[in-house]
């Protein structure tokens, strides 16, 4: 097999990973021609190919194109602490980056399983997690980390993130509780139901009897142990003097379940089923919410991982040791290889690098790092060896006061108590006193307790919290699903409520309403060549940078061979094509290269930068050839977005961390008046912050992990499909495919389903307040009383429904 | 009238037994990932027998 690096006309895809690439190395595997974007790539699939494993290639589906990390280095250290030993077997759980489809969980398992000495191999496609069981005579863990990465799956150590482990443990609870409470309540209801039928044509008494005892059977462990959350939270609250929707739960379903022990024992109805069915439902609506933040919870694992856990510490010596950051104290140096990932936070004692810190402040392109700079832990060196002094410990770093903020923040966004449970405060009370004072009436009056306790009950019965507990998380639950269809995905009941009262949209520049790739605006050709393009296009194929690849990707259709090409960080690159030198760069890179610029020319640069565009100068043989400037647009769908909202009377703002004439001239575009550029992530917070303490209600839309202290901060923070795991993670919506108008419509849709909540609310409301009085005067009788809340539910469940086609 | 009885007596058994396998599910793992397990039957496995019971050697029946 043989790679050679040809021309193509056309970008070809990737036979490995899909990704397309306009400089394929193209190979020849057993007569057939393949094509790859990179080595990385190459090597996957001839270990692939090698291990008769093609299947894979004919197996996967919903792959996501991107190359595999084969180049990264592996620190087998790292990993012997998760190792548990058990006789002669060792087992480890790793986490595993680059599953992108289910075939790449076929091709793990089958891959290990061909190894000599591997037990098992398992690997879970819903949490990217492996366990692998090997003999640790015949394969070393070493080789079995260094076989994933040969693969493309990047291999990390599994310590447990605590906060994942117990959403997973509530989440399992969960699904006991109702699944017992499922599996017991159809039992229940076919008993439940004969009991009805006889009571309308007439049973038999001891078959009555015998399904009344069978029925309580059946309700008792829905109540106590299904139940059991509800009635310990309302325990808790009562102890407080507070009520909670968890006491008109606990008091609807004991007060149904005692009356009808009872009633067994009086000879009356029993209404078991009322009991079992109010804890059924509401379980339902648990464990379908626990289940977004389990997946919530893995996102913090992934910002987490930002963070390396090795540091290369110099000594005084000058000898380099591999060591835990932790154990780098403030002032030490430490030495940052190039396509690593950077450590800790620090200043640059020797090298130059370009650094990209996306994540951290969302400048898309890669910052100059010279001596004298900071750089930061977390973001990333792309080219260049750098030595720097570390200026804080580990535990101190920016990425790290960034998930404190995070989680700081989420902590303290505690659920906001709903309008059923806010509205429970006083109505729990007042039907207690109710009940009571409706016991004491007949008593006095009637003078005998079993009819002023069955009154009592009476009351406590139709005043269950059926309707009314139905009312919010059904309401939710429905609108939820509806604009999940549409791609949005609202991570808690509680949001569509704050989205209805919100009053100012605050935007995020990069990557949210632009596109984060610059393209090219402006192109000034001085012909000296009639391959002007051509020319700029080859010498900025090889280059990191994002202007670069933007010019390389404008030029589809050939590529010239470039010899001696250098870049020089953060200024421009140069090379020699036909026998010419060709240099591209800023103006100031010309300017070092001694480069003739007329001041005619360096006006149009300096009127092209004002409008907030990055100008590329490109010379042939020392004399300027031409200008190239480019843009981050709009996206072409923030100006709908905009208009929708500013329709809608909401106050916009833009903040961004971009510089100024960039953010003036999108913020210009868009008809925003109110930009504020230059912002780190945690001053984007505080803007949000001061909004808040203006009474502002505030949305945060934003794409980075630099907006994830915002988004937690906002009220409401929505993000963008293409987001970084952490912005995922702290925004309460998601838009997964990518559609800013979809805002426009979860604005819509959130203000339809609260107010289809207020009239579920008003409903079963107005229905308690006819059918209490009827109750205390001893009117209703309890069947009766029973049809009546399931009619009360009925009316609640068909309004909700009307959510479905938002 | 004992058929009634007896007939309400299977129902309830089959019905509490369903519960066990559930609980046994839930606590054996079943239901923790619920992705991988339709894609593993396309998978075409030539040697099943290693990737079935890949820990134990293949014991002898006793005859």
């Amino acid at each position: 097999m043989s790679g050679s690096k040809e021309s193509s006309p056309e970008k070809l895809r990737c036979d490995h990973c899909f990704q397309e690439s306009s400089t394929p190395i193209i190979v020849d595997i057993n007569g057939e021609k393949r094509v790859f974007c990179c080595k990385g790539c190459l090597g996957v699939y001839e270990l692939i190919h090698s291990n008769s494993l093609e299947a894979f290639y004919n197996q996967r589906c919903e792959w996501q194109p991107g190359p595999p990390a084969t180049s990264v280095k592996l620190e087998a250290a790292a990993f012997s602490d998760t190792v548990t030993t058990t006789g002669k077997e060792e087992r480890i759980e790793l986490l595993l980056s680059g599953i992108r489809c289910a075939s790449c969980v076929w091709l793990i398992e089958k891959f290990l399983m061909k190894l000599d000495g591997i037990r098992s191999a398992r690997v879970n496609y819903a949490t990217h997690k492996a366990t692998i069981t090997w003999s640790g005579d015949t394969i070393s863990l070493d080789a079995i980390l260094n076989a994933l990465r040969s693969i493309g799956y990047l291999p990390h150590p599994c310590r447990g993130n605590s906060q994942s482990d117990v959403a997973a443990k509530e989440k399992e609870d969960l699904l006991l509780r109702f699944g017992t409470a499922g599996f017991f309540s159809m039992q229940l209801m076919l008993f439940i139901a004969a009991l009805y039928a006889g009571f309308f044509e007439g049973m038999e008494e001891r078959y009555r009897l015998a399904f009344q005892l069978i029925s309580w059977a059946l309700a008792t462990p829905v109540l106590f142990y299904s139940g059991y959350p509800f009635l310990a939270s309302a325990f808790r609250s009562l102890r407080r003097w507070t009520f909670t929707m968890d006491v008109l739960i606990a008091l609807g379903s004991l007060s149904a379940y005692l009356y009808s022990i009872a009633m067994i024992i009086q000879g009356g109805e029993v209404f078991f089923d009322t009991s079992a069915m109010i804890i059924t439902f509401i379980l339902l609506g648990r464990f379908l919410e626990a289940g977004s933040r389990l997946k919530a919870g893995n996102a913090i694992a992934e910002l987490a991982e930002l963070q390396p856990h090795e540091a290369l510490r110099v000594a005084e010596n000058g000898e380099t040791s591999m060591v835990p950051v932790a154990a780098v104290q403030q002032g030490e140096m430490i030495e940052i290889i190039p396509g690593d990932r950077i450590p800790l936070d620090g200043m640059v004692l020797d090298g130059e690098a370009e650094v990209n810190e996306a994540m951290l402040t969302g400048e898309s392109n890669p910052v100059l790092k010279t001596p004298g700079s900071e750089v930061f832990a977390g973001s990333f060196s792309m080219n260049g060896r750098l030595r720097i002094r570390v200026t804080d410990n580990a535990g101190n770093t920016l990425l790290a006061r960034i998930i404190h903020t995070v989680e700081d923040a989420q902590a303290r966004k505690a659920p906001i108590q709903g309008i059923a449970d806010k509205s429970a405060g006083y109505f729990v009370p007042a039907i207690i006193i109710l009940a009571i004072a409706t016991f004491l009436y007949w008593k006095l009056t009637a003078g005998s307790t079993v009819v002023a306790l069955m009154n009592a009950v009476s009351v406590l019965v139709i005043a269950c919290p059926c309707a009314l507990g139905l009312a919010t998380p059904l309401a939710i639950l429905i609108g939820t699903t509806a604009v999940g269809k549409r791609g949005i995905l609202v991570k808690g009941g509680d949001i569509f409520e704050t989205i209805s009262k919100t009053t100012t949209v605050v935007l995020d520049k990069t990557g949210t309403i632009t596109t984060g790739k610059p393209s090219i605006t402006d192109l000034h050709d001085y012909g000296l060549t009639s391959t002007f393009m051509q020319h700029v296009a080859s010498l900025e194929a090889a280059s990191e940078h994002p202007a670069g690849r933007a010019i390389a990707a404008s030029w589809q259709s050939g590529e010239l061979r470039v010899t001696q090409f250098k870049a020089t960080p953060g200024r421009g690159v140069s090379g020699v094509m036909e026998g010419t030198l060709w240099r591209a760069g800023s103006k100031a890179f010309m300017e070092e290269e001694g480069i003739q610029i007329e001041s005619e020319q360096s006006a149009y640069t300096t009127t092209l930068e004002a409008e907030g565009k990055t100008v590329v100068m490109v010379a042939c043989d020392n004399k300027l050839a031409g200008v190239i400037a480019m843009i981050d647009e709009l996206r072409p769908d923030a100006l709908p977005l905009i208009a929708g909202l500013r329709k809608k009377g909401f106050a916009l703002k833009i903040l961004t961390g971009d510089n100024r004439g960039v953010a003036s001239y999108i913020a210009a575009k868009c008809g925003i008046t109110d930009v504020q550029a230059g912002l780190g992530p945690l001053e984007k917070a505080a803007v949000i912050r001061s909004l808040k303490a203006k009474g502002e209600r505030v949305m945060m839309v934003g794409d980075g992990i630099n907006d994830a202290p915002a988004l937690t901060e906002a009220d409401i923070g929505v993000t963008l499909g293409h987001a970084s795991g952490i912005a995922l993670e702290s925004a309460s919506v998601a838009i997964l495919n990518d559609d800013l108008t979809l805002i426009n419509t979860l604005m819509e849709s959130s203000s339809r389903c609260f107010s289809i909540i207020r009239q579920n609310l008003v409903w079963a409301f107005s229905y308690n307040l006819i059918a209490l009085p009827l109750a205390v005067s001893g009117l209703l009788h309890p069947i009766i009383s029973a049809l009546l809340m399931a009619t009360s539910s009925l009316v609640v469940v068909g309004n909700s429904l009307r959510l479905k086609n938002i | 009238m004992h058929t009634t009885f007896f007939l309400i007596g299977i129902g309830l058994f089959v019905g509490v037994a369903a519960w066990f396998l559930f609980i046994w599910a839930v606590k054996s793992g079943q239901f923790d990932d619920p992705e991988a397990p339709k894609y593993r039957m396309l998978d075409d496995d030539d040697e099943p027998a290693k990737a079935a019971t890949p820990a134990k050697p293949s014991k002898k029946k006793s005859p």
